[in-house]
């Protein structure tokens, strides 16, 4: 199953963070910058799969005797644009359909957003919840149609676009208040 | 201020580069505030900041409150902003859980389908045993609802429900497989069906055998690759349980590998035809060998395939598993195996590294570990600031910027950045990985695969200058210093158990010693190298006969900053430092000359200098070397500047006794063994062994005794008698262990024991006497008693002359026992380690001295070695992996015996549930209506003067006061009380009513939220009064405070 789904910029901003299993706060922003650090230091023509980061990885060895168990044992994270997309999970998982998970779900966004960008995420981050809801129960994969994530988000409401004044230049308005 | 929504939040942040954490703490305060309005727009929007707050790590358990009353909203899109926070936030021990129950059983049968999706989607995030167990009456239903996205999201569920109490699971199980079996269901509901089922799969097989015709029906349709790799996963961990499937499912596999063109269905094929064990099954039939060449084949080209770093990462992943059964197969693509190895992506190489150690066999060996070392030499060392763990890691927490990149924030997602293809500089715990793993390949089997120690003596000393630095205050004894004491270890191993090359690796500890070459050696970037030292500095020791050069040895062993040393490394250089000494001055043939003395002087005086500061280590044990060694030091300084030379005309100079005889004999003794690690354990106690009583009821008396001894001391010496004794035995003893023999030629056990014998005869030399009792008075406290135990405790005395005997006593106290028995064990030791003994190489012939056991090693290791699995998979099930989600409950639940014993004794208990919901249906609308008439009531009393909401549980309070004291529980008295209230009509009512009341009461929490919200129509003031539970109360304060 799916342990957590974590999206978060170049520099390490969160944009959506969900654990499956409950997990402290101070825990969930350890694991993140954990899992920044190795991802920030990847080339691009890295493999998409991380090494367990240390606060996963403590007791692994012990378990890597049985090829499966209830344990986290893969990373698998994608890089588009300025954002990084990381599914952790456990060997019940197909690394290589995680990967096209992870493109399904954006792809799921850039449909509802219209060439999305990370903007779009910050302003509707519940919207990103929504279309992650569609596609992942409780770690499990439910849905992996384009079309039904889409239908599904769109059935909660109207996506909104991100405000239009805070494209470029944008700031500078907002900045003067 | 003006209330801010989360759009003005976010812009706010932006627009405040530079003091976010001011304006976050600012926005936090106002978030506080307005969470408490009874606004429920603005309520909501205060929720939803925090839950984008929470997201940085703020933490938001404080509004757990909040959470639920903007769940319970009638609005859709707050009602979602509840939920969300509430998977967000709520953790397991969230107290209102018990209060969100019943929204949820609420939500759950709602008409609307967004608002059960929302149900479904949190339950996982909140569930806990009790909430399962009543939630599930509520989820079953769900199961046929007609839209297929709610069925499917049930399922899941329900799922989540049986990880946490898997009971749940029995009477759901018998609808997921109706649902699973239904053809005309919709596709994606079957698809989340078979992902729960592969979840549940892997923890009890055979209970999911029976489905396996129609998940095969499913595979071979093929309309999901999703599907289909899930299934292949399931069927994987299908197969061990039932070996036919492997005919069936091996043509669709092929024709899959084959023809798909999805690359993960393809890997997942091969994957699973690994994992399920198929290869092992068929192997040597010609089928069975075409279906493994197919997967190698496929693997091989996924390898070699340019530009997916992916499929090479999955494809290492897939060939370790298969390293032990198809040797040879992986042998056949060990070069392209061995290029990863080099690949610019770590992770790759990690997998390649995995695989190389499982490859490596006594052809490969030296060209993998070539390659490595080469690699560790070219590659540059992560820099500290490049060390992630070094600036990342420190970081306290997320502070939300403002972002700066207005430009890089807009690019399209759908575009892949460019970043520089540099690879990174090798990590420092990848370096330290090779180096593990570098050491593992070669010491693997006994070095069963090892053709050249000379090499691999030099491999080590490379080693040594590659280890990564763990310089930084607090890592130093966990990461450097660790493997570089773990290649001092293997260095310690061969120069112990490998006779031929011992010369190479004394040359080797001689060029790791030196100081002139500490800085090539261990550059200045790091220390990591030192643990090394610690393994050096005794191997120069205990052969420093081989040492190509010991003076200059000794000279880098006194260095001044040998001094700076961690303390375990300088106990093994003060050992070390007599060791060389007496090889450089204990020669006995050459006369006594005056550069001799002169060069003895000068030697003996640096030692006392280096010595001397030493006896004031903190560290205990350099603190007591170091005065026991200063002592005998100032003994041979003053020895040999008494010595007359033929300057002082004599006829023949004899060098001081005490360097030539007394000196040597401390260190010149048995040869030091490998022993086995279990040996300790094996030595049986000696039966008249009580630890319980003194060891010496009258100390005190033998301390005094041996005072006055010290003072008498005569030549008749006890302590040189029993020692001598022992040492024969000793000897005997010794050289009736196997692995001894071999390793000793003839000639040497005779020498050293003619050195015994000599010393013995020597007895009478004034210096000698003189030391040896300096040694024994400094035994003394723990000198024990010779007339009672002699025989059988080894006098410290013993332990003190040879030096590093440790291993030693091992053999020596169950000595008299074990004679007996040794030829046995000689031929037990020769049949268990076959591999130890030379294996026959096409070069040279080494050989490799095995470790040293007792006899009685099988009957006595083998039930530790059976216990120690059991410790081991407790210790792992009490140790819990952060993220883990524990189906460990599962694999206990029986589901395959549907109709039998066991369910129906559960379907029993699930009928009986449902009976007793029914019942508290009942007993919910009773109290309803009671209630109602108590609201009436009270409006007659109190027609005119509505109260304020203060006052009404003022008031309440004070009628609650009288009733308490009668007999029966707080709720029975309020229960009356409300029935007293209504008025004279309800005075009939039998105790029947109260009782069944009561346990009403006890399913407060259930009940409240939802009866707390139908009393809100009827009337808004007594909502906080109405339930009697202390949960309520509390929410009554709560109340209050907004109020107030």
């Amino acid at each position: 199953m799916i342990n957590a789904v974590l999206v978060f910029n170049n520099n390490g901003q969160p944009r959506l963070t969900k654990f499956y299993t409950q997990l402290d706060t101070a825990v969930q922003q350890r694991l993140l910058t954990e899992i920044f650090a190795l991802v920030s230091t990847r080339p691009n023509s890295a493999c998409n799969f991380l090494p367990l980061p240390p606060l996963l990885a403590n007791n692994a060895a012990s378990k890597s005797a049985s090829s499966q168990s209830d344990a986290p044992s893969l990373v698998t994270y994608r890089h588009y644009a300025t954002l990084y997309f990381i599914l952790i999970s456990t060997s019940t998982e197909s690394p290589l359909a995680l990967l096209d998970l992870i493109q399904v779900f954006v792809e799921a966004l850039d449909r509802l957003f219209e060439n999305v960008c990370e903007l779009d995420l910050i302003f509707n981050f519940e919207t990103l919840h929504a279309v992650l809801g569609e596609m992942i129960v409780g770690g499990v994969v439910v849905e992996t149609g384009l079309e039904k994530v889409v239908e599904g988000v769109r059935a909660q409401g109207r996506v909104a676009k991100r405000p239009v004044n805070e494209s470029r230049g944008g700031a500078g308005i907002w900045a003067g208040r | 201020m003006f209330e801010k929504d989360l759009y003005q939040l976010i812009r706010g942040l932006r627009a405040h580069k530079g003091n976010e954490r001011e304006y976050i703490q600012k926005a936090l305060t106002e978030c506080q505030r307005e969470i408490k309005s009874q606004d429920m727009d603005q309520k909501g929007s205060a929720l939803l900041k925090l839950v984008y707050l929470e997201m940085f790590g703020h933490d938001m358990s404080w509004a757990a409150f909040n959470v639920l009353e903007v769940m319970s909203s009638s609005k859709y899109l707050q009602k979602r902003v509840g939920y969300l926070a509430a998977v967000q936030s709520y953790r397991p021990d969230t107290d209102v859980l018990m209060l969100a129950e019943n929204l949820l059983k609420k939500d759950l049968t709602s008409a609307d389908k967004l608002i059960i999706s929302l149900a479904l989607g949190t339950i996982p995030h909140v569930i806990n045993p009790p909430m399962a167990n009543s939630l599930l009456t509520d989820l079953l239903p769900r199961l046929s609802h007609s839209h297929a996205a709610i069925r499917k999201k049930t399922i899941v569920t329900l799922y989540r429900l049986a990880l946490v109490y898997p009971e749940t699971l029995r009477p759901a199980w018998p609808k997921i497989k109706e649902r699973l079996q239904d053809e005309n269901e919709d596709p994606s509901v079957t698809a989340a069906i078979v992902n729960v089922v592969c979840e549940l799969g892997w923890r009890r097989p055979q209970d999911f055998l029976p489905l396996a015709p129609r998940l095969f029906e499913l595979l071979t349709a093929g309309t999901n690759n999703w599907m289909g790799i899930k299934i292949i996963k399931l069927f994987s961990a299908l197969i061990p349980h039932e070996p036919r499937l492997i005919k069936k499912l091996l043509p669709p596999l092929t024709a899959l590998i084959k023809s798909t063109p999805a690359m993960s269905l393809l890997y997942e094929c091969i994957n699973g035809i690994i994992q399920g064990g198929v290869l092992e099954s068929v192997q040597g039939t010609t089928e069975g060998d075409e279906v493994a060449r197919l997967c190698v084949d496929k693997l091989r080209g996924m390898l070699v395939l340019e530009g997916d770093p992916n499929l090479r990462y999955v494809a290492l992943i897939a060939f370790a598993k298969i390293t032990d059964s198809y040797t040879d197969l992986i042998s056949a693509n060990s070069d392209v195996i061995l290029e990863c190895i080099d690949d610019a992506d770590i992770s790759i190489r990690t997998r390649a590294l995995d695989l190389a150690t499982g490859m490596v066999n006594s052809m490969n060996l030296q060209a993998v570990v070539e390659r490595l070392l080469r690699q560790l030499k070219t590659a540059g060392t992560a820099s500290e600031l490049d060390d992630p763990s070094n600036d990342r890691a420190t970081h306290s927490a997320i502070v939300p910027m403002a972002d700066d990149d207005e430009d890089g924030m807009q690019a399209n997602l759908r575009r892949r950045e460019q970043k520089s293809n540099q690879p990174p500089p090798l990590p420092t715990d990848f370096r330290q990985l090779v180096i593990e793993r570098i050491l593992e390949m070669c010491s693997k089997d006994m070095y069963g695969n090892m053709n050249d120690f000379e090499w691999y003596v030099g491999v080590l000393v490379d080693l040594v200058r590659q280890c990564p630095s763990g310089a930084q205050e607090g890592h130093e004894s966990s990461l450097g210093q660790s493997v570089s004491s773990a290649i001092g270890a293997e260095l310690l191993n061969v120069a112990i158990r490998v006779k031929a090359v011992r010369a190479e690796a004394a040359a080797a500890a001689q060029s790791l010693l030196m100081t002139e070459r500490r800085e090539y050696l261990f550059p200045p970037a790091g220390t990591g190298g030192n643990g090394v030292l610690f393994a050096a500095a005794f191997i120069a020791g205990e052969y420093a006969e081989l040492l190509p050069d010991p003076a200059a040895v000794l000279t880098s062993l006194l260095h001044t900053s040998s001094g700076q040393l961690p303390a375990f490394s300088l106990t093994s250089y003060v050992q070390a430092i007599p060791k060389v000494l007496s090889v450089l001055t204990s020669d006995q043939q050459s006369p006594w000359t005056a550069s001799r003395k002169t060069h003895t002087m000068l030697f003996t005086a640096r030692i006392i200098h280096f010595l001397e500061p030493l006896t004031l280590h903190p560290n205990l044990d350099v603190q007591e070397l170091a005065v026991e060694y200063l002592d005998l030091m100032r003994l041979a300084s003053e020895a040999s500047s008494n010595q007359p030379t033929e300057e002082d005309h004599v006829d023949y100079p004899e060098p001081p006794l005490l360097l030539t005889q007394a000196i040597p004999s401390l260190f010149i003794g048995m040869e030091l063994n490998p022993v086995a690690r279990s040996a300790l354990r094996n030595v049986p106690p000696p039966e008249e062994m009580d630890l319980d009583i003194p060891l010496n009821s009258n100390l005190q008396m033998v301390l005094q005794k041996a005072e006055y001894e010290y003072e008498l001391d005569d030549g008749d010496d006890e302590v040189y008698r029993l020692y001598h004794e022992r040492s024969t035995i000793n000897g005997k003893a010794f050289g009736a262990k196997p692995a001894a023999d071999s390793l000793e030629p003839p000639g040497q056990g005779q020498s050293r024991s003619s050195s015994y014998q000599a010393e013995d005869l020597d007895e009478e030399a004034i210096e000698r006497k003189k030391a040896e009792r300096r040694e024994r008075y400094r035994d003394d406290p723990f000198y024990i008693d010779s007339e009672r135990n002699s025989g059988v405790n080894t006098p410290m005395h013993n332990i003190l002359r040879d030096t590093n005997g440790g291993e030693l006593d091992v053999d020596a106290i169950p000595v008299m026992q074990l004679k007996l028995d040794s030829s046995e064990m000689h031929s037990d030791v020769e049949k268990r380690k076959p591999k130890a003994r030379p294996v026959s190489k096409p070069k040279k012939r080494f050989e490799i001295v095995s470790d040293e056991t007792l006899g009685v090693e099988e009957a006595r290791a083998s039930p530790i070695t059976s216990s120690s699995p059991a410790k081991s998979s407790a210790l792992s099930r009490a140790k819990k992996n952060l993220l883990e989600v524990d189906s460990s409950g599962l694999s206990s639940l029986s589901l395959s015996d549907t109709g039998a014993v066991g369910p129906g004794a559960s379907q029993h208990d699930f009928e009986r549930r449902q009976a007793e919901e029914e019942e508290m249906a009942k007993a919910m609308k009773e109290v309803e209506r009671l209630r109602l008439e108590m609201q009436r009531a009270q409006e007659r009393i109190q027609p005119h003067n509505a109260p304020e909401e203060g006052m009404v549980v003022k008031r309440k309070k004070k009628k609650k006061k009288p009733k308490v004291e009668q007999p029966g529980d707080e709720e029975a008295a309020i229960a009356t009380a409300a029935i007293a209230g209504i008025g004279t009509n309800e005075d009939e009512n039998s105790p029947a009513g109260v009782k069944k009341k009561k346990m009403m009461m006890k399913r407060k929490s259930k009940a409240s939220t939802g009866t707390s919200e139908k009393l809100d129509e009827d009337g808004k003031h007594w909502e906080t009064e109405v339930p009697s539970k202390p949960k309520r109360k509390k929410k009554r304060s709560v109340a209050l405070e907004d109020d107030g």
